[in-house]
């Protein structure tokens, strides 16, 4: 039944190697158990918690629930230890709360583990940030793993005894013809529906193994796994004397290394003098989402909602059940799912098994079934598959007495220092950016509104003289934010890392190009370079895939804004560098064909994106962007059916800049008022030119001649009809431009130069002031 | 009408890997499914290449994912028609012969689908001088190789199945779930015997030619081909290509550099996944499918170019055009897409220097 060590006269400890979040191993475990009646029980978990375990019975506890180990003054410094409601240590719990034994933790305490993982010389550890990247890259290549061939991605055969240290299970599964480790433990042990033995044959296949395997190449982490198994050892040797049957619960891999207890001088020696901090513990909500992608046992699981599944159904109705729940699924996402589809997806999972030689459907055959019955090989619904279902949305739950979260003792440690107290009352704050104090203050509010807990509310600049020194915030506390803490507080243990950790959930996300550029406004003012890392990547990525050139342009400015002034902070801009130099070689490229067929309205808005535009890549004083705009620009002169609008205003900007010679704007004027434009087209072209100022008509007579006989040869309801339109761009010019347009068409262009009669003497006086004004 | 067989352009793949699926049968003692002539493990292995306990060595007919072939058996295995999809030139009719051949031994009961495939070509026809003559009978019939499938329980290939029409497909539907081919003139029918299957392929580009009703999607398990999964299988795929066709046009010019396929093949991929390779850059896809094949074809026509017109040796330039050729199909989006590729991803390459200017020159 179990593995077990008898110990002298009827006491017994029964050892039980588990996966964690392993369904079958919950499964086997709690039947061992009510078959075995233990009268104490210890698990592979945080003796810090141990005063917690009982909240597990909790009328409102819901897994996934996670147990949170931190130290208090450093909440960065922390472990977690997530449980589904199929982990085998929560059945356990559940099992011995449930019959009134006594329960409790075995491993290293993290108070030892904590000053371990953390101390310096740090660097050598890898940081919780890194586990959790390494977890999403073997996510994305198990997405792939499904279409594409696998063997590309097979390590080289570089140390072999290296390599089977650090995944032990992976010389298992080979063995036994599976790529990958997971896959096998699955075949072999979560899904086998009858077990009893199950533990003796992972404890003999853990012994092998270990036999022969070498140390972990990671010094660091080989010390800290001996310590622990030292430190399991010397807790069951203390309960087992109290005990007649002992449970005993801890990943697999430990259990050769638990079974002799007998030198206890060597552990002691290796126990002596740990490091230690003090530590608090406490029970957070959790997400499958989040149990997928990183954990405390190191040991993350890719699929908690097909885990899910395979604990709550019936063994004989995992595979129908299944497809009918992706037939649901994808039936509410208006693709077509019939009855007589989940039936041929059924025998098709059932075909495939039987084929590769599998008892039961696993999660490959499931999907590939899928594929081939439901989504007509398209692998997109198979996205929505994985995130509604394998993965699952399922949010946990604990009871309002568990203790605080370290996030809020990480805003009440930042509070304190920098001495912003919540107060109820609404008092507005002036923060001078210039001064450390007030920049930090200013930092932390920006990510608390990142993080949806909107202490303080933005001002407007109330002194326009102040400049962008100052920031001036709303600051009113209310009581509700307690719970927008806690609600935050799975994405981190301080407001710095929750805060990065949730802007990148929203930049991974979102896939439109305009909140990714909003979202980087808010990381830099929130001063989180890393989040600004991914959003920048996200935002070049999505970029590229925008094929909208108007959002384009919309989204240019505020980078350029980022890009030319920083700001106040010292944002490193390089990365903003890379991304608008794509976003302007995608505009340029992309904008003629954008301005090819417009109605009235989209020209409307075109041209003010012109504007925008052309006055960002001007900010930017780039030789080589102004080049590719002026280039665009050109084409879009060129258009032969471009709105009038904005092909004008393409013939002014490049006027302006210089590009086209006054001849070539004149023959272009004159081009586009010919009889042959549609009068309405003309007008427009007329204001896309002028529109904003009209000087250019004062100097250049050519250019008010063809106009002034344009308007002239108008039939009179052509004019009538063109009349408003020409008001209109008109209006927009300056009075005394106005004034003199109107005078020069009063008298016509000859007398202009009769007038301009200048006396020599007079003019000569003026000239030094001017030189001198102007620095020549 | 029959040809001998050394002096057939092709041979069928069973005529051709006679002795493959010989010693396949004498070693295969798992279960068959009703009328096949191997397990659906050996027919994996027939696909896929491998050794047989007695050393004998099948060679792979298909490189790729082992996993759509066994998605494609156990579809046949269970009594589900197969719908192969994939871009033109990712081995949809060669996977298809070589699963009819492995399963049945026989893959000459074919359909090929065009435009003017007619009812007959799927149900069947008269012999029209026996029907005046004789009168509605079994000797006037003329059965269609799906009638025939049916009637000897084998595996009737379909190919182009979105070419034919809209209501010649339909025939398929009644056929598959029912598995029955009324015959009314005779007041008899033809009941398919047990291992009649069907094998369709279709080019997932050309959805829209003769899109498939609903119920006939439903009636078939879709796997879908995809194009070579590695740089380097891809780049084989089209040296061994170009150098047979090379030989067969008689180009006077060198083999080409490997370098300059490579870069070929680099955009080809590029653009097709919509990634560059080293994952950092996104990139649009065009609206032309960039398969193997183009690309095979577009160094082929640059072997020439360099051959008649050129150094002899295979340049940037000489591949220019019929790159812009093959990427850009629609004058205004494609281009655009090509333009960006050429100025975010060529331009930033320092080695493509004169491929990326002579791509600029000829896209002008």
């Amino acid at each position: 039944m179990s593995a077990s060590s008898k110990k002298g006269g009827s006491r017994s400890v029964h050892f039980f190697g588990i996966r964690h979040h392993g369904v079958g191993s919950a499964r086997s475990l709690r039947r061992a158990l009510e078959q075995l009646q233990p009268d104490a029980v210890l698990i592979e978990g945080p003796p810090d918690a141990d005063k917690l375990i009982a909240l597990a019975s909790h009328a409102d506890m819901r897994p996934p629930v996670a147990l949170l180990i931190y130290n208090p003054t450093q909440p960065r410094e922390a472990a977690w230890y997530p449980f589904a409601v199929y982990s085998p240590e929560w059945q356990a719990i559940q099992y011995a709360l449930g019959n009134k034994i006594p329960v409790t933790f075995m491993d290293l305490p993290q108070k030892h583990q904590l000053p371990l993982l953390y101390a310096p010389p740090a660097e050598a550890e890898a940081p919780p940030e890194d586990t959790d990247a390494d977890a999403d890259a073997g996510e994305d290549a198990g997405e792939n793993a499904l279409l594409e061939a696998e063997p590309a991605d097979m390590p080289p055969p570089v140390d072999s005894a290296a390599l089977l240290r650090l995944d032990p299970l992976q010389a298992l599964a080979q063995a036994a013809g599976y790529s990958d480790s997971e896959r096998w433990w699955e075949h072999m042990i979560e899904e086998r529906q009858s077990g009893e033995t199950i533990f003796e044959a992972i404890q003999e296949a853990m012994t092998a193994l270990r036999d022969a395997t070498g140390a972990h190449p990671d010094p660091g982490y080989a010390h800290r796994e001996a310590l622990r198994e030292a430190w399991m050892r010397k807790t069951i040797r203390a309960t087992e004397k109290k005990a007649t049957r002992l449970a005993v619960i801890c990943g697999a891999w430990h259990v050769p290394a638990l079974l002799d207890r007998t030198n206890v001088a060597a552990d002691d020696a290796l126990l002596k003098g740990l490091p230690s901090v003090a530590t608090t513990a406490t029970w957070t909500p959790w997400t499958y989402s989040r149990l997928s992608r990183d954990s405390g046992y190191g040991a993350g699981i890719t699929s908690p909602g097909w885990y899910q599944h395979l604990w709550d159904t019936a063994p004989d109705q995992i595979t129908m059940r299944w497809m009918s729940r992706v037939a649901g699924l994808l039936r509410g996402q208006d693709f077509s799912a019939s009855t007589a589809q989940v039936i041929d997806g059924v025998r098709l999972a059932e075909a495939l098994a039987a084929l590769r030689g599998r008892p039961l459907p696993g999660l490959d055959e499931m999907n590939e079934a899928a594929l081939a019955v439901f989504c007509r090989g398209d692998s997109a619904p198979l996205n929505l598959i994985r995130r509604d279902l394998i993965i699952g949305d399922a949010l946990g739950e604990v009871p309002p007495d568990a203790p605080t979260v370290p996030l809020q003792r990480d805003l009440e440690l930042q509070q304190k220092a920098l001495r912003l107290k919540p107060a109820l009352d609404e008092k507005i704050h002036d923060f001078d950016l210039r001064k450390p104090n007030d920049l930090a203050r200013s930092r932390l509010l920006h990510r608390l509104r990142l993080l949806q807990i909107e202490w303080g509310v933005r001002q407007q600049n109330q002194v326009q003289a102040t400049g962008t020194f100052h920031e001036f915030w709303k600051l009113a506390w209310k009581p509700e934010f307690a719970i927008a803490v806690i609600e935050a507080s799975m994405w981190g243990n301080t407001i710095q890392d929750a805060a990065a950790a949730r802007v990148r959930d929203q930049a991974e996300t979102s896939d439109s190009l305009l909140p990714i550029t909003a979202l980087l406004e808010d990381v830099l003012l929130a001063d989180l370079p890393e989040a600004a890392e991914i959003v920048l990547n996200r935002l070049e990525s999505v970029a590229a895939l925008t094929s909208d050139v108007a959002v384009l342009m919309d989204s240019l400015p505020a980078l350029v804004d980022v890009l030319r002034y920083g700001n106040v902070r010292k944002t490193d801009t390089a990365l903003v560098a890379q991304v608008v130099d794509g976003l302007v070689m995608r505009v340029c490229v992309g904008l003629a064909p954008a301005c090819a067929s417009l109605d009235d309205d989209a020209a409307a808005l075109m041209y003010n994106r012109l504007n925008q535009t052309h006055s960002a890549i001007t900010l930017l004083q780039n030789a080589d962007y102004t080049a590719h705009w002026q280039g665009a620009l050109a084409e879009v002169a060129d258009l032969r059916a471009g709105h009038g609008l904005v092909v004008g205003r393409a013939v002014r900007l490049l006027r302006d800049a210089g590009i086209l010679s006054p001849e070539e704007v004149a023959r272009r004027l004159r081009l586009a008022l010919s009889r042959a434009v549609e009068p309405a087209q003309a007008a427009a072209w007329v204001e896309g030119f002028l529109k904003g100022s009209g000087a250019v008509l004062l100097y250049d007579d050519t250019l008010f001649t063809t106009l002034d006989s344009w308007l002239a040869l108008l039939p009179g309801d052509t004019f009538d009809l063109l009349l408003p339109l020409l008001r209109r761009t008109f209006s927009t010019f300056a009075s005394p431009e106005r004034r003199q347009i109107g005078e020069r068409a009063r008298h016509g262009v000859r007398q202009r130069s009769d007038q301009l009669l200048l006396d020599e003497a007079r003019t000569a006086k003026v000239l030094p002031m001017l030189e001198r004004l102007l620095g020549i | 009408m029959s040809n001998q067989p050394n002096t057939v352009q092709r041979r069928h793949a069973e005529e051709e890997y006679a002795e493959e699926l010989y010693e396949l049968a004498k070693a295969d003692t798992r279960q068959r499914p009703p009328n096949w002539a191997l397990s659906p493990w050996a027919v994996a292995t027939y696909l896929l290449g491998g050794t047989l306990d007695n050393g004998y060595t099948i060679t792979a007919k298909y490189i790729g994912d082992r996993r759509l072939i066994e998605i494609a058996i156990a579809t046949l295995a269970t009594d589900r028609a197969l719908l192969l999809l994939g871009v033109p030139g990712t081995a949809k009719s060669w996977v298809s012969e070589h699963l009819t051949a492995a399963i049945c031994g026989d893959s000459t009961l074919l359909v090929q689908g065009t435009a003017g495939t007619s009812e007959e070509a799927m149900r069947y026809g008269w012999n029209y001088a026996r029907l005046l003559a004789e009168g509605p009978s079994e000797n006037a019939l003329v059965a269609s190789p799906l009638m025939r499938a049916m009637a000897e329980g084998k595996i009737c290939r379909v190919e182009e199945l979105t070419r034919i029409p809209a209501d010649v497909q339909d025939t398929l539907i009644t056929v598959l779930s029912e598995k029955t081919l009324p015959i009314p003139e005779l007041n008899s029918e033809v009941q398919s015997v047990k291992g009649f299957n069907v094998i369709a392929t279709a080019n997932d580009r050309d959805r829209g030619v003769n899109d498939m009703s609903s119920a006939l999607t439903r009636r078939f398990n879709t796997v879908v081909l995809p194009t070579p999964a590695t740089l380097d299988e891809e780049v084989e795929i089209v040296r061994q290509r170009v150098g047979s066709l090379g030989r067969m046009l008689e180009l006077p010019a060198e083999t080409p550099a490997l370098e300059e396929m490579r870069r070929v093949v680099t955009i080809f991929r590029e653009l097709r996944h919509g990634l560059t390779l080293d994952g950092q850059t996104r990139l649009k896809s065009p609206s032309s499918t960039l398969s193997t094949a183009e690309a095979i074809s577009v160094v082929t026509q640059g072997l020439s170019l360099a051959a008649h017109f050129g150094s002899g040796t295979l340049t940037a330039r000489d591949v220019a055009g019929s790159v812009v050729g093959a990427v850009v199909k629609d004058p205004t989006q494609d281009r655009t897409i090509w333009l960006e590729y050429l100025e975010t991803v060529a331009r930033t390459r320092p080695d493509w220097t004169d491929l990326y200017e002579a791509c600029r020159e000829v896209t002008r």
